[in-house]
């Protein structure tokens, strides 16, 4: 902004931010994106490849991450240990009972440049299972990113008022029993 | 007991004789007169409330008429199906819970075609919708003793004070087409022009209403 002072301006330009987003019920593909372009800094206008200006992400509640379609049992997590003979392949949703943050790791790993610089992008990502934060990563969170997939309501969610205004579509014939 | 016993057998014998001698007429009759009385409201004076009430020996049988005026009128009264009643064809997805829960029965199975008067495409479509928020929210990799789903939890009670042996996993997902049980893990996902791709969705719901310019991809 023009009231602040040059040097306050350039400081909050090539400041490194902290961002937050809680992963409840997202794809981790997704959150992924959001991620990995942060941590690149391709969301500034001064995004430069070497300049080092990515930012922090945090992403809370992976272990309650919601995959589409039946990805929990057809993705396959394939590595190899190099020994013969080692060649391991996991189903996601064994993957996830193993390790809950690996999935999100591993999506974010393979979305970014594949480069020297990836390793100490993911250095500056931090993944947490559940809700809880160190104190000193929650003191430095900045700003929370919004949730890419709208959660939809469950029919426990909705009030009585809400369930009775929807109207009825067809009425029951009255010799029919059994609903 | 006996004379009680008797009477029944003649009775059900009786029965058993019209529907024998005019099977036929009456079975024709039948499907003629079905569809009309399911699709269409039916043309009374009044839905009744039977009160009974008693003073000493005398025992009055009012009926009451409930003031049923319809709570809203369907924007196109003329079509068979109630959704195109609705004008809600093309505008509804597994989310729409409110929606899905007036066609399926206590257990969570789908009301019968003939009862609800859709038309077989609506029907194949809610009823894949249905299927699909029943998987939707939280579910297990095995059967789960908690709530699952969009749609309430239709799963008999457990016995209290049962322990499961295992704890469940629970994972949430969304748009499943497949059972859990049945989908196999993809081992070999073979190159970009021969994909072995994971399906999410349902293409029955394709030519849903879109409001952005994204179109929906349903092989991932």
């Amino acid at each position: 902004m023009s009231s602040f002072s040059r040097s306050a301006q350039q400081w909050a330009t090539f400041a490194r931010s902290w961002f937050i987003i809680d992963a409840r019920m997202q794809p981790p593909g997704k959150i992924a994106t959001m991620c990995s372009v942060r941590l690149q800094g391709k969301h500034k206008p001064i995004y430069h490849a070497l300049s080092d200006c990515g930012d922090h992400v945090v992403v809370i509640n992976t272990k309650h991450i919601a995959f589409s379609g039946n990805k929990w049992e057809q993705k396959v997590y394939s590595s190899h240990t190099g020994y013969p003979g080692g060649f391991k392949q996991v189903t996601a949703a064994q993957l996830h009972q193993k390790d809950p943050k690996a999935i999100v790791k591993i999506a974010v790993y393979g979305m970014l440049p594949k480069n020297l610089h990836r390793r100490t992008m993911m250095q500056r990502l931090h993944i947490f299972p559940e809700d809880e934060l160190p104190d000193d990563i929650r003191a430095n969170l900045t700003e929370e990113l919004p949730q890419p997939r709208e959660i939809p309501k469950k029919l426990s969610d909705y009030t009585q008022e809400e369930i009775d205004a929807f109207p009825r579509l067809w009425t029951p014939p009255e010799d029919y029993r059994m609903k | 007991m006996a004379a009680r016993s008797v009477l029944r057998s003649v009775l059900s014998s009786f029965t058993g004789l019209k529907l024998g001698v005019s099977g036929s007429n009456v079975g024709v009759l039948q499907r003629i007169n079905v569809p009309l009385v399911s699709a269409l409201t039916v043309q009374s004076r009044g839905v009744r409330q039977v009160v009974e009430k008693q003073d000493g020996k005398t025992t009055t049988i009012e009926g009451h008429i409930q003031d049923l005026s319809a709570a809203a009128q369907p924007p196109n009264p003329e079509a068979k199906c109630p959704i195109y009643r609705w004008n809600l064809q093309h505008r509804y997805n597994y989310t729409d819970v409110l929606l899905l829960s007036q066609f399926i029965r206590s257990d969570g199975g789908m009301l019968p075609r003939r009862i609800t008067g859709l038309c077989p495409e609506e029907h194949r479509k809610i009823s894949i919708c249905v299927q699909m928020a029943h998987r939707a929210g939280q579910s297990s990799t095995c059967s789960s003793y908690s709530p699952v789903g969009l749609l309430p939890d239709h799963k008999p009670k457990l016995p209290e004070g049962h322990v499961p042996k295992r704890m469940k996993q629970q994972l949430n997902r969304y748009l499943t087409r497949y059972a859990i049980d049945t989908v196999k893990p993809i081992y070999k996902r073979g190159l970009k022009w021969s994909k072995k791709r994971m399906p999410v969705g349902h293409p029955v719901l394709k030519d849903n209403v879109r409001y952005g310019f994204k179109p929906l991809y349903t092989k991932h």
